[in-house]
């Protein structure tokens, strides 16, 4: 098969859901401008912000630090150490070594030293370990992007993701996680940054195939923590439709996103995307005006903030109670 | 630990997408390598050539 592009060299990746074939400096651009489009159209940021990239050591985060590097973006990696046996030493290992590749030195917050590792603070809460884990990641990314002076966080998130997460949102009728559902959550109150999610163009397939052909060495094994994760389940789904009718998915979630359909009058999707969608956690998804967490001083409804419940609870002396 | 590379040797030839169909595997939540080539669904594997499949789907 040859290049649909340039129709000299020879594919290396295709792409049915594009009806399209490229060579891999031909996928290069291809994939640049899908990253490029995705930026431009709800203007999450600017050569001006500065960006604060997530980057876990997985395909999605490195490929998002190495394309935003190349557009020109100022930007920084926020590691966190998940306290997870072996898997997160392994995942530190390969961002540190993706980082030093390029002339970086990613921040780090681990959480053993934070007192709140994710196995021991999920069991100590009696939560489940991604819920917690949701908690800790987003307060971090306030807090190191508020200290350090970030005025945008930005998450790997890929087309799948959103996908899947729009078909769990709409199967559950979900109001109010449809309502935050977006590429782009402005910033909600001073130290809720901006957070922006770049890829929400490119599959998994393209961003696993772009980090190959630039030789990123990323995390190939899954969170020990995530095996029964219900996005699975609606990723399969999807996967399923998509190999019957390429680019369903890419409409489905397009879709969505588009303004003409959410001015549908009655339609509780559009009721709920109407919303204001600067909402960020169940801290300030409560309405009022935020004050801040009386431990830490992060904006929060509560006297204090989830983060510092969770970790009062995790640090407690545990007895009878 | 889950893992989501994997590598097998097939009898060939034979192409890609024949080899995921039988494998089970769906081709679009995969990609398969070969050394540092990334190989399309309808090329051709030789007789005893390895290939690598290599997991996509992440459940974060």
């Amino acid at each position: 098969m040859k290049c649909k592009r340039c129709r000299k060299a020879a594919a290396a990746v295709d792409l049915p859901s594009h009806h399209s074939a490229f060579c891999p400096e031909c996928f290069f651009v291809f994939f640049r401008r899908q990253v490029e489009e995705g930026i431009r159209k709800f203007r999450l940021f600017s050569p001006d912000d500065r960006v604060l990239v997530c980057v876990s050591g997985g395909k999605d985060s490195l490929v998002l630090w190495d394309i935003l590097m190349e557009l020109g973006y100022r930007t920084e990696g926020l590691h966190i150490d998940l306290g997870i046996e072996g898997y997160s030493a392994r995942s530190r290992e390969k961002t540190l070594a993706y980082a030093s590749s390029r002339g970086k030195e990613p921040i780090v917050v681990d959480l053993h030293a934070e007192g709140v590792p994710i196995p021991e603070a999920a069991k100590r809460a009696r939560k489940e370990e991604c819920s917690v884990c949701g908690t800790v990641k987003r307060y971090f990314f306030n807090r190191v992007a508020a200290e350090r002076g970030f005025t945008v966080v930005a998450t790997g998130h890929n087309l799948d993701d959103e996908a899947a997460r729009l078909l769990g949102n709409l199967l559950h009728w979900d109001a109010d996680h449809l309502s935050r559902q977006h590429p782009l959550l402005p910033e909600a109150a001073e130290g809720l940054v901006r957070k922006v999610k770049p890829l929400w163009r490119v599959s998994e397939m393209e961003t696993a195939a772009y980090g190959f052909l630039k030789g990123i060495d990323y995390v190939t094994e899954e969170c020990p923590m995530s095996e029964d994760a219900t996005s699975l389940i609606y990723k399969e789904a999807l996967t399923l439709i998509e190999e019957e009718m390429p680019g369903t998915r890419r409409r489905f979630y397009q879709g969505f996103l588009d303004p003409k359909n959410r001015d549908v009058p009655g339609n509780p999707v559009a009721d709920a995307c109407r919303e204001d969608a600067s909402k960020d956690g169940k801290d300030i998804g409560e309405g009022g005006t935020p004050r801040k967490c009386n431990s830490c001083g992060a904006p929060t409804y509560a006297e204090t903030c989830s983060f510092c419940r969770l970790k009062e609870r995790v640090t407690k002396p545990q007895g009878r109670s | 630990m889950p893992q989501k590379k994997k590598e097998m040797e097939v009898p060939g030839p034979r192409r890609v997408a024949d080899i995921l169909a039988d494998a089970g595997i769906r081709p679009t939540t995969v990609i398969v390598t070969q050394g540092r080539k990334l190989l399309t669904k309808d090329q051709r594997v030789e007789d005893g050539e390895t290939i690598e499949i290599l997991s996509v789907v992440s459940g974060g």
